[in-house]
């Protein structure tokens, strides 16, 4: 049971990452961004040539992972989302969907199709009778929750943070008062960047990298944004942890590939009965 | 070369009953769908287990496809009843990736990632192998031919106004009188309809299908076909849908005069010429290269 449990964090640690990145980019542009997996496949390929091809140590590769991929992500902004911002929030899906297409299709022509790997100690995993956990794995855990509350402390005491939650709320009202909006657009994109970029290496680490590693993702962390309330950072959060455990949960009796239909059942289910997610409050629609 | 290109035909046929389907779907409703590769499978394992393991003539199994596909094009688009128009591409594309789990993994019924050997054709047997090319394009496109003319009817019925009044917005529709909800799932369990019975001429035609031919990738093909041609113009997407075939097909060439580039590279390249040209389109000519036609009060 203990193993479950702590399984079950670690999947959500995964995804809570590039949950929150979603849900803040959903927040003040209206539109799910399907492009975030590849963007998390391009952290994990970066924090891979930094640490493999340049030797570096692993801090010192996610601090590159998540420039690089903050600058891919910020630039598939400009040349591609920017000049449609009054399309319709279909339009954009669609564009986001070739914008993932593309990504991973040039890192699949840049890296080849196979299975690689971190330069990684290897550790054996520290057993409490049958509880059995790695140091890296706790190390995940830790980060996740640490860049949780940092993103936390930014949203809620910052300037920025402060502007970017009034522009998610009410995009016209957050511009008639001042805001700049469209700074607070790049700095989401770059803030969303940072945490994809970051959660590539984590997932690097924690399993292996290749071209559509973060496609599958995309499923599973959609579930957790849209359990946590669409648009509410906290709620991501808490959403990924149960999305995590529901996959660990019912891993139990299903094929362990059958995962990804864990969060879609989620997504399923949740939009039937309480399309506003657990913690959101009910839309107004005009 | 001729059986090469009256195979690229039967291709180009297949895409445009799928093609045809979206725009019924999302073109003239609005309701978006992800999840092409699903339901094209879905059509394309029913189909093929009917006949191989039921021992079904192939006709009934096509029909067969076609019926289980709306059930399941009904279900998902009932999730759609409170649902903003981007989850339904959510739900759409899960559904997609399920279809495709399903079939990878149970092999005691799909045989899984080997592929499934169908060797039912129609008239098989009868013809040798040139004029059956020639016959099963025939066939492919009476199907496109009447595809087309039930799209065509609907869309210049008073049914397609009420489509395109839930598209443009569905609370005006709802105001008067109209059960969205009702047509919503009507519309999309008959798209669905078409895409089962794409697959399984597709099923038949190939005689060998695995998981790996209904991937996501093939949504976006279709996606491209309809943005290109002109969303809720139907004859626009057929031409929409041969030039994305022309694409996919043309670039196999590259290889020949290029010869550093393997075939894994070509397809990525593939990929990504045909998803700049999208964003190209989606830029500056969203309405396709033949706009829908503006219907005149009669």
């Amino acid at each position: 049971m203990l193993q479950i449990l702590f399984n079950g964090l670690l999947n959500g640690a995964v995804i809570a990452l590039p949950a929150i990145a979603f849900t803040m980019l959903f927040g003040i542009l209206k539109f799910p961004n399907f492009s975030i997996g590849a963007f998390i496949t391009v952290g994990a390929y970066a924090a891979m040539v930094a640490n493999t091809y340049f030797g570096w140590q692993l801090w010192l590769s996610a601090i590159f992972a998540m420039l690089i991929t903050a600058l891919l992500i910020w630039l598939s902004d400009q040349l591609v989302f920017k000049p449609l911002r009054s399309a319709t929030s279909i339009t954009l899906l669609v564009v986001s969907i070739a914008v993932a297409f593309i990504v991973e299709s040039i890192i699949r022509l840049i890296f080849g199709g196979d299975i690689q790997g971190l330069d990684l100690e290897l550790t054996r995993p520290i057993r409490f009778g049958g509880f059995r956990f790695t140091i890296d794995q706790l190390w995940i855990i830790g980060i996740v929750m640490l860049v949780m509350l940092l993103v936390s402390i930014i949203l809620k005491y910052t300037q920025l943070g402060k502007a970017m939650r009034a522009t998610s709320d009410n995009f016209d009202l957050a511009e008639v008062r001042g805001i700049n909006t469209s700074h607070v657009i790049a700095a989401t994109w770059l803030m969303g960047g940072l945490l994809l970029g970051l959660s590539g290496l984590l997932i690097g680490i924690d399993l292996v990298i290749e071209p559509q590693i973060g496609w599958f993702l995309t499923i599973p962390v959609f579930a957790a944004a849209i359990l946590g309330g669409i648009g509410s950072p906290y709620g991501a959060m808490i959403g990924s942890v149960l999305v995590g455990l529901a996959e660990e949960l019912t891993g139990a009796f299903l094929a362990p590939s059958y995962k990804v239909a864990v969060g879609f059942v989620i997504i399923a289910i949740l939009l039937m009965f309480r399309p506003q997610g657990l913690f959101g409050l009910p839309e107004i629609k005009k | 070369m001729i059986d090469y290109l009256i195979s690229i035909a039967t291709y180009v046929g297949f895409y445009m009953i799928l093609a045809l389907a979206l725009n019924l779907q999302w073109g003239q409703t609005g309701m978006v769908n992800f999840g092409i590769a699903g339901f094209y499978g879905l059509g394309a394992y029913t189909s093929g287990l009917l006949t191989i393991d039921a021992g079904w003539p192939w006709l009934g199994a096509l029909l067969a496809a076609g019926v289980l596909n709306m059930l399941f094009g009904a279900c998902v688009s009932f999730l759609s009843i409170r649902l903003r128009d981007d989850f339904l591409a959510i739900v759409t594309l899960g559904f997609a990736e399920i279809v495709r789990l399903v079939l990878l993994n149970e092999d005691w019924l799909t045989r899984g990632p080997r592929g499934l050997p169908i060797d039912v054709q129609p008239l098989s047997g009868s013809l040798d192998r040139e004029s059956y090319g020639i016959f099963y394009l025939l066939l492919v496109f009476v199907v496109v031919g009447f595809v087309f003319f039930v799209t065509e009817r609907l869309r210049k019925a008073p049914y397609g106004r009420v489509m395109r009044g839930i598209r443009e917005d569905d609370l005006v529709a709802e105001t008067l009188g109209k059960n969205v909800l009702y047509y919503r799932i009507q519309v999309f369990a008959v798209g669905a309809f078409f895409m089962g019975i794409a697959g399984a001429l597709y099923a038949h035609y190939v005689q060998n299908i695995s998981p790996e031919h209904f991937t996501p990738m093939l949504s976006i093909f279709i996606w491209m076909s309809v943005i290109f041609g002109g969303a809720g113009n139907n004859k626009g997407l057929l031409i929409g849908a041969s030039l994305v075939m022309m694409i996919i097909e043309g670039t196999r060439f590259l290889g020949d005069f290029i010869k550093f580039i393997d075939a894994g590279s070509l397809s990525s390249i593939r990929i990504i010429l045909i998803g700049v040209m999208m964003i190209l389109v989606i830029r500056f000519r969203p309405q396709g290269i033949f706009p829908e036609e503006r219907f005149r009060q009669p």
